[in-house]
């Protein structure tokens, strides 16, 4: 109402300004709190004292004029930076046309395009006319690795963004032509060089290796000229420009400088360490996300949680002494006993389900089952005013079953559950439909189809609503204690952490000594010493009186569940078992060994790691050293292993600059596919240049060779400025080996945790559990979850940390209410179920006179094969009954085919 | 269990490829879509059910199919399937000819009798008919049906006059 | 109802795309996790599989699968 009777308009901020709005507004529909607010720099109440037309409007009451602003004093025992990052200025986009040329946009502006609940409703057009353009540009690197206004570092993020925003496009209008014009294509992310390359196979993106200095209009279009690295000049014509800005410091990064005391870097982000990269200058001020440094969301993730733990060591005697805790309403028996009056929620998940299914269609359908008395589609359900409203709702209707066709129950149905108790609930009452997940993004083409699947699903979910039934929540207590897998660099943080935050740690290293990969590094990547960090370290982990540090050793088994695990660790032929709450697994990786480039056939052909070795011994082996190359992306990148190791190329440009300081007239080439210093190290890479260290790209179909010869090594490498074959006589070649993971077999098997297809363990949600796996009660860090720096691994260790303590700072963990029962009626005692159960989850026990099986709850995983093998069908799984799984299967067959 | 249900599908004149059993892990989603994409292909190139090679016709096969499921939820099978599963654990035996002979020589002719016992008493339910018709319906042989059907008299549950079978207390 | 069947399948059969009905019981874990992850990934599949989630393949009785097929599935996948 209030929004609706405002007279004053105001740009949209969150929109890109692409749209107007009214002076009192929600930014968006999944802001947090999901309240509305007043401009008070728009609002003619506030400035002239006049309108209040709102006020009068508002029928709750809520607008209070009267309130003034207030100071307020909190008492705290650390303070957490998180302002994010700021805008690149408008004077650097002008330089591209922006605000000159109406179809020059930023990337921000075309994702609001690309929205559905944005201005355009998702509709791609052009600003000038509004007809959807047919050729869009991206120009990466706006306000990024520019040193002329100021931002010589990378941003991180940019190439990733834009390769996503072009998929979008190419999947809304396939027959859009987009070109993205890089510099270096770096998606160095996990998993991102993967998704690149479907995109580009997929979608049939332009990849173009060139800067754009400028972009003119012509005849209301585009017109881009650039030169490649073959020196050859092209033009082209576009309907529409993305500019992939990239990401500043904080606008007001000097106020809270000065406000919090810290020290800022050269570019006005937070100045941090290597081996402390959470830390301010200031002690008990930390920071978190882009503020650090430009970073994607999964590392953002990470570090909000490490932080969480740095704060949790500082004030672990504290812990528990203010807190809070929830109190939910009675369950209503009463209600959940009456027959079925379901509720049913589709979920538009915005343009993720509706682009592809009718979800009014799905939402009528729903309708038409029998028990369904409330029917809605929500835009998106988890938000939290959408959350509220479904409280709301049930409420209202009396719901006693409720259906979410919406995304998967493997991320969500948590959400939902807490909701259903909020309101006197049994969290067992809710089903969900997987809409998104396994229906609108996997048949993307075939929105019928994928309607009427959606209605299956839907009906089927409704099916097996009617026969929920109410579960109790088994609770078990906690061993408060944590065992760390590794003792590298992760594993040694996480083992401080979760100690320093009050609970016992075992660390197990299968090698003599901890350390890890750290051992063989002699800088970090910004040049400070790694073997003080290391030292460092260890002597914290060693004089811990909370951590017991095990080498020489490995796991054998582990048994058990989150809260309650028993580890059987070896050590030699001796073995002993360790109680543990919680597991991190911190298992590392290793240097990759390199199959090609004729490594082993001279000690003059050597890894990065190889040559840091040799380096801290001291000079002479460079001598006689002329030309020295190095080679990228050995083993990475679809050479023997498909993903980019992150690392090395910043190491090479590290090394190379060390090289070049020790052996000034030596000429030193990077024979590289895409320089990948991102962040920060792009300063290290511009001054490699400006020192002279030649760098030559090569496309993998033309791979550099290493020839040795009777006198010497020569490297033959294509020049594409010259375009002919170039051959250098090599004092010394440096492969840059990449990541390789760890034997991971094994302990996935152990563990029962998944791995990617590259071998490194998987973690259960990229961006929203990114230090958590699929098995409760363990936790990932380090290069077992992929190739990083060790900035990356310490603050992921952190968040390892923090994770692991929750379970074991509240002391006890709830059981899914998924386990068997059995029914000792029908039991004969035959104990099929208690010899087959994989968790020795089910037992014989005497009951009168017979034996009779039982549960033991807090070890069932609810697998359910006690239930399909028993004789008598005397065993029941809660949430997956024989009958809800009927009833699904006669769902599924949409014609009567109930019992005949 | 899948093996069980496999060989009792096939005894119900379905065809058993048309069940699968595989295997793709959280992290194998490129796996699962070409398992997937492979599975629904084969079936459309088998057609609709009733309408791969061998298979019965559709009214019939799902008569067989309701005797079917009466048959997995009876005792009898569902104990001998059990202590086959106990066999296999114990001895970590889980290669696909130990299961298929296990199921087939332990399992299947109890669970088959089952299925044929209550089928039979499905037809009888219509009215009274002979035993070659018996035998037709229900896919058995004369000599297994005799076996069959003798306990039912026993039992009085059936009866015989003039050579035709029909339900006790029926005309 | 034999000959209306009879003449559905046929017309089934000759029909160029005939659509099957495949009902999938797949392992919370594994099976389902991959699906979800295929989502992610935005591979695409055909749209024929309706899918009941359960926590492991265990669960599976032989009842569930010959169901499927009583209730008129031209095919049953289980994924564990």
């Amino acid at each position: 109402m209030c929004t609706m009777y405002c007279p004053r308009p105001v740009v949209d901020t969150y929109n890109e300004r692409l749209e107007i709005t009214r002076a009192p507004h929600i930014d968006y529909a999944q802001a947090i709190p999901s309240s509305y607010y007043i401009d008070a720099k728009a609002c003619l109440r506030v400035n002239f004292e006049t309108c209040n037309l709102c006020a009068q409007t508002c029928t709750a009451g809520a607008i209070d004029f009267s309130q003034k602003p207030k100071n307020l004093e909190l008492e705290v025992g650390a303070v957490v930076l998180t302002p994010g990052f700021g805008r690149v200025d408008e004077s650097v986009l002008e330089k591209f046309g922006y605000g000159r040329y109406p179809d020059v946009l930023t990337a921000f502006e075309f994702e609001r395009l690309t929205c559905a609940s944005g201005p355009t409703e998702g509709h791609i057009v052009r600003p000038s006319d509004n007809r959807p353009p047919k050729k869009i540009a991206f120009l990466q690197c706006i306000g990024s690795r520019d040193e002329t206004c100021g931002n010589g570092y990378c941003s991180s993020v940019c190439c990733m963004y834009a390769i996503k925003e072009a998929s979008v496009a190419k999947e809304h209008e396939p027959d859009l032509d987009v070109s993205i014009f890089f510099m270096d294509v770096r998606t160095m992310g996990k998993g991102f060089d993967d998704a690149r390359k479907r995109a580009q196979e997929k979608y049939g993106i332009n990849v173009i290796r060139a800067r754009v200095p400028r972009v003119d209009q012509v005849d209301g279009r585009l017109a881009l000229t650039w030169t490649t690295d073959d020196g050859e000049h092209h033009s082209g014509i576009f309907d529409m420009v993305v500019l992939s800005v990239g990401l500043e410091s904080p606008e007001d990064a000097e106020v809270i400088s000065k406000v919090a005391d810290i020290g800022l870097n050269r570019y006005n982000f937070c100045k941090t360490r290597v081996d402390s990269p959470l830390s301010t200058t200031r002690e008990g001020v930390y920071v978190a996300g882009a503020f650090q440094g430009p970073k994607d969301i999964p590392e953002s993730v990470t570090q909000a949680s490490g932080v969480a733990a740095i704060a949790s060591e500082l004030l672990a005697d504290a812990r528990s002494s203010q807190t809070v805790s929830i109190t939910y309403p009675e369950e209503n028996k009463a209600l959940e006993e009456q027959e079925p009056r379901i509720g049913i929620f589709v979920c538009h998940c915005g343009v993720n389900i509706a682009g592809v299914v009718d979800v009014k269609a799905v939402r009528d359908y729903a309708a038409s089952l029998p028990g369904v008395v409330l029917y809605e589609d929500p835009l998106y359900s988890c938000s939290q005013d959408a959350l509220k409203s479904i409280a709301e709702k049930i409420k209202e209707n009396n719901l006693n079953r409720v259906v979410i066709a919406a995304c998967s129950p493997r991320t969500h149905e948590p959400l939902f559950q807490e909701t259903l108790r909020s309101v006197g609930l049994n969290p067992a009452l809710v089903e969900m439909a997987n809409i998104r997940d396994q229906c609108a993004w996997v048949h993307a083409q075939e929105p019928e189809a994928a309607t009427e699947k959606a209605k299956d699903l839907v009906r089927m979910a409704a099916a097996k609503a009617r026969l929920l039934s109410p579960l109790e929540q088994p609770t078990v207590d906690v061993t408060p204690g944590a065992l760390v897998l590794g003792g590298g660099a992760a594993g040694m943080s996480a083992a401080l952490s979760i100690a320093d935050q009050g609970y016992n740690v075992t660390l197990i290293e299968k090698s003599r000594q901890l350390g890890g990969n750290l051992r063989r590094l002699t800088w970090t990547l910004d040049g400070e010493n790694a073997k003080e960090v290391l030292e460092d370290m260890i002597s914290r982990v060693e004089e811990h009186p909370g951590i017991e540090v095990i080498t020489n050793s490995s796991v054998e088994s582990i048994s058990g569940y989150v809260g309650n695990f028993t580890s059987t660790i070896a050590t030699g032929k001796k073995t002993r078992l360790v109680n543990h709450g919680v597991t991190v697994i911190a298992t590392g990786a290793r240097e990759y060994k390199p199959k090609s480039y004729a490594y082993g056939e001279s000690p003059r052909i050597i890894t990065q790691l190889e040559l840091e070795e040799k380096l801290s011994r001291g000079r002479g082996f460079l001598k006689n050293a002329r030309n020295i190359v190095m080679i990228q992306c050995v083993g990475s990148r679809g050479d023997d292993m498909s993903h980019c190791s992150r690392l090395c190329c910043t190491q090479a440009v590290k090394n190379a600059l060390k090289l070049k300081e020790l052996k000034p007239d030596a000429n030193i080439y990077i024979l590289y596919r895409d320089m990948r210093t991102y962040g920060f190290y792009e300063d290290a890479y511009r001054e490699a240049r400006k020192k002279g260290i030649i760098f030559l790209r090569y496309s993998p179909d033309e791979k550099p060779q290493v020839i040795k010869q009777a006198r010497g090594i020569k490297v033959r490498t294509r020049d594409r400025l010259l375009g002919d074959d170039l051959e250098i006589p090599a004092s010394l070649v440096v492969l840059s080996a990449g990541i390789e993971p760890g034997e991971n077999q094994e302990l996935s098997k152990i563990l029962k945790a998944p791995l990617t297809s590259e071998g490194f363990f998987l973690e259960a949600h990229a961006k929203l559990r990114p230090v958590e796996i699929a098995v409760d009660g363990v936790y990932l860090c380090g290069l077992a979850h992929g190739p990083k720096s060790l900035e990356e691994s310490v603050a992921q260790a952190k968040a390892a940390a923090a994770k692991a303590t929750i379970p074991l700072a509240k002391g006890k963990v709830a059981v899914a209410p998924i386990v068997s029962r059995v029914d000792q009626d029908a039991c004969i005692g035959c104990g099929i179920c208690e010899s087959l159960c994989p968790f020795n989850a089910i037992r014989l026990s005497k009951v009168g006179k017979r034996k009779k099986a039982q549960t033991i709850t807090a070890s069932c995983k609810g697998c359910g094969i006690c239930a399909s093998h028993c004789p008598t069908i005397a065993i029941s799984m809660g949430g997956f009954t024989d009958e809800a799984i009927m009833a699904q299967i006669h769902a599924f067959s949409g014609r009567e085919c109930g019992e005949e | 269990m899948t093996e069980a249900a496999r060989q009792l599908l096939e005894d119900c004149g379905v065809d058993q490829e048309r069940l699968a059993l595989e295997w793709a892990s959280a992290a194998e989603a490129p796996r699962f879509v070409e398992l997937i994409t492979g599975y629904v292909s084969s079936i459309k190139e088998k057609g609709p059910l009733g309408a791969a090679a061998g298979e019965i016709p559709r009214e019939e096969m799902k008569r067989r199919l309701s005797a079917a499921v009466k048959a997995a939820e009876a005792r009898k099978p569902r104990t001998l399937l059990g202590n086959l599963a106990k066999k296999l654990a114990k001895s970590g035996d889980y290669s696909p000819e130990a299961i298929s002979k296990g199921v087939s020589q332990k399992v299947l002719p109890a669970m088959r009798s089952e299925r044929i016992a209550v089928e039979a008493r499905m037809i009888l339910e219509e009215g009274p008919v002979d035993i070659d018709s018996l035998c037709k319906g229900t896919g058995a042989s004369a000599q297994e049906l005799e076996k069959i059907m003798a306990p039912l008299e026993k039992k009085g549950i059936v009866s015989r006059k003039k050579n035709k079978f029909s339900l006790a207390g029926r005309k | 109802m034999a000959e209306v069947n009879a003449a559905l399948k046929e017309n089934e059969m000759t029909q160029e795309g005939f659509d099957p009905k495949i009902l999938g019981f797949f392992c919370h874990w594994c099976c389902y996790a991959a699906a979800d992850s295929a989502g992610v990934s935005r591979y695409q599949y055909p749209p024929n599989v309706r899918v009941i989630r359960v926590m492991c393949t265990g669960r599976i009785d032989a009842r569930f699968v010959i169901e499927a097929f009583r209730c008129g599935a031209d095919g049953v996948f289980t994924g564990g």
